[in-house]
């Protein structure tokens, strides 16, 4: 084969993009107004398909906390963590990490992938086992494969299937690493984390939750669906990025096991890129200090999730099973969702399209976000584009 | 008790069938994904289907070479023969 024959696939995708009306994975922020709102195709547009859960982007605290690291520390650390890339900044981010989940150990990727590939790889290795979640997060894939580990596939929030695999395994459960996620991005549905819990007391293991889209949305203090079904103590690694209720860009780990001050030295994806920058650091810090000092911000969050739930389903929608700020909805047909998703667009209104094989059921998907920032006014509107898409373009048989 | 390869292959058909939701013509050289059109997830599905049935644990490195139903067959048969 040709070194590039393999891209064929690649282009055929890209034809079929390219010839909708409007591409979605090609659409274009031409300028950002607010944390929801955006100029999209010259149209001031509703921005309901981001994961800016609390709003924070545009934290006038973090803005100037940014600025100011900029300013003083420059725009980058041109290095390894391992090496020049160490501030004093990243090291007191890991400690009020570790202090806000109340455990000893932290550690700060670059990105919330890396975070993921940079534990796992850290963690597993060959002649090890990991259970993972079917519809797990592409970047614990790549984690789990890039260990050499033997990969262990359970259907998604299956907690039956996970015991019948740990007790399949025998011995080697005791020392099986389970991986799932809190909230998954795409239908919004939670984790049976108690009774992945209950799976790991029975059999051994040990379990690490990426709560990537759960941090700061769930829990009294904002740690996650882990905090909030009361499992904190019995994670072993729970995993978060920075690029979604935080509002910037990286990742980090934290853990009750000192280990985790050793994966340093282990761990390709940590050692071998450059540190997060300082402005991003800085704004990280400060997004870190309104997740535990303003609870307002998730009661917002979820009064928004709850009101559109609601309405979205009233539609006759098929929704995710769970009430939470992100919602899936689900078409069995192809052309609906994407006749949907650009009359959205077009009413000024932004969601995320997932035609196959992206979906979790190889379906086609609409993903609708809501944010603490977003206006009764905003929620009213998104609610009104879908009553007039679905009118227009899905009555009588839009759901699957 | 000992299944044998035709056996198995009847068994996965079967499993094939119901992930399917449909009756179709199937045979040991039948494609799971370029015959089937299956999606990732659905394979992911159809063999822990699969493990369930025979109660093994299939580690995705053992399938890396699986493009049958007779492949996935002999891999479940040397399983189960240990």
């Amino acid at each position: 084969m040709r070194l590039f024959e393999k891209f064929k696939a690649a282009e055929t995708t890209r034809a079929l993009l390219e010839a909708l009306p409007v591409n979605p994975t090609g659409v274009v922020i031409e300028e950002v107004l607010s944390a929801t709102e955006a100029v999209v195709g010259g149209r001031h547009t509703i921005m309901a398909g981001t994961n800016n859960y609390l709003g924070l982007t545009f934290d006038a605290a973090a803005i100037a906390a940014g600025q100011q690291a900029l300013a003083k520390a420059g725009t980058g650390t041109t290095g390894s963590r391992m090496a020049n890339g160490t501030y004093r900044a990243h090291l007191e981010l890991e400690a009020e990490l570790a202090a806000f989940y109340e455990l000893p150990h932290a550690m700060v990727f670059s990105t919330g992938y890396a975070a993921n590939l940079g534990t796992l790889v850290a963690l597993l290795g060959e002649g090890d086992a990991v259970l993972l979640d079917a519809e797990a997060h592409a970047s614990l894939f790549d984690g789990c494969r890039m260990s050499g580990a033997d990969i262990f596939r359970f259907k998604h929030n299956d907690p039956d299937g996970l015991a019948n695999r740990l007790r399949r395994l025998g011995e080697r459960a005791q020392n099986a690493l389970i991986v799932v996620e809190g909230l998954y991005s795409i239908r919004g549905d939670c984790a049976p984390l108690r009774e992945y819990a209950a799976v790991k007391a029975e059999y051994g293991g040990y379990l690490f939750v990426d709560e990537a889209h759960s941090l700061g949305v769930y829990g009294d203090r904002g740690r996650g669906l882990v905090e909030s079904e009361g499992i904190l103590a019995e994670t072993d690694f729970v995993v978060g990025t920075f690029s979604k209720s935080l509002g910037s860009i990286g990742g980090f780990c934290v853990s009750r096991h000192p280990e985790l001050a050793l994966f340093r030295y282990a761990s390709r994806p940590y050692i071998f890129t450059a540190s997060p920058c300082p402005s991003v650091i800085a704004t990280t810090r400060e997004a870190l200090r309104r997740i535990a000092e303003q609870p307002q911000l998730r009661d917002q969050l979820w009064r928004n999730a709850r009101c559109l739930y609601t309405a979205l389903a009233g539609l006759g929608l098929r929704l995710g099973p769970h009430v939470s700020p992100v919602i899936g909805i689900s078409f069995a047909e192809r052309d609906v969702a994407l006749r949907c998703w650009q009359g959205l667009l077009e009413a000024g209104v932004y969601t995320n399209l997932i035609l196959p094989p992206a979906a979790p059921d190889g379906g086609s998907l609409i993903r609708v976000s809501v944010t603490a920032a977003h206006t009764e006014a905003q929620i009213e509107r998104i609610i009104s584009s879908f009553e007039n898409v679905v009118r227009q373009h899905a009555a009588g048989g839009c759901t699957v | 008790m000992k299944l044998d390869h035709s056996a198995i292959v009847e068994e996965l058909i079967r499993l094939l069938e119901a992930a399917l939701g449909r009756r179709q013509a199937m045979s040991a050289d039948t494609a799971l994904i370029a015959d089937l059109g299956l999606e990732s997830i659905q394979v992911i599905e159809y063999l822990c289907e699969v493990e369930d049935r025979f109660d093994l644990a299939i580690d995705e490195d053992t399938l890396a070479d699986v493009q049958t139903v007779g492949d996935l067959a002999a891999v479940v048969q040397r399983l189960l023969n240990g």
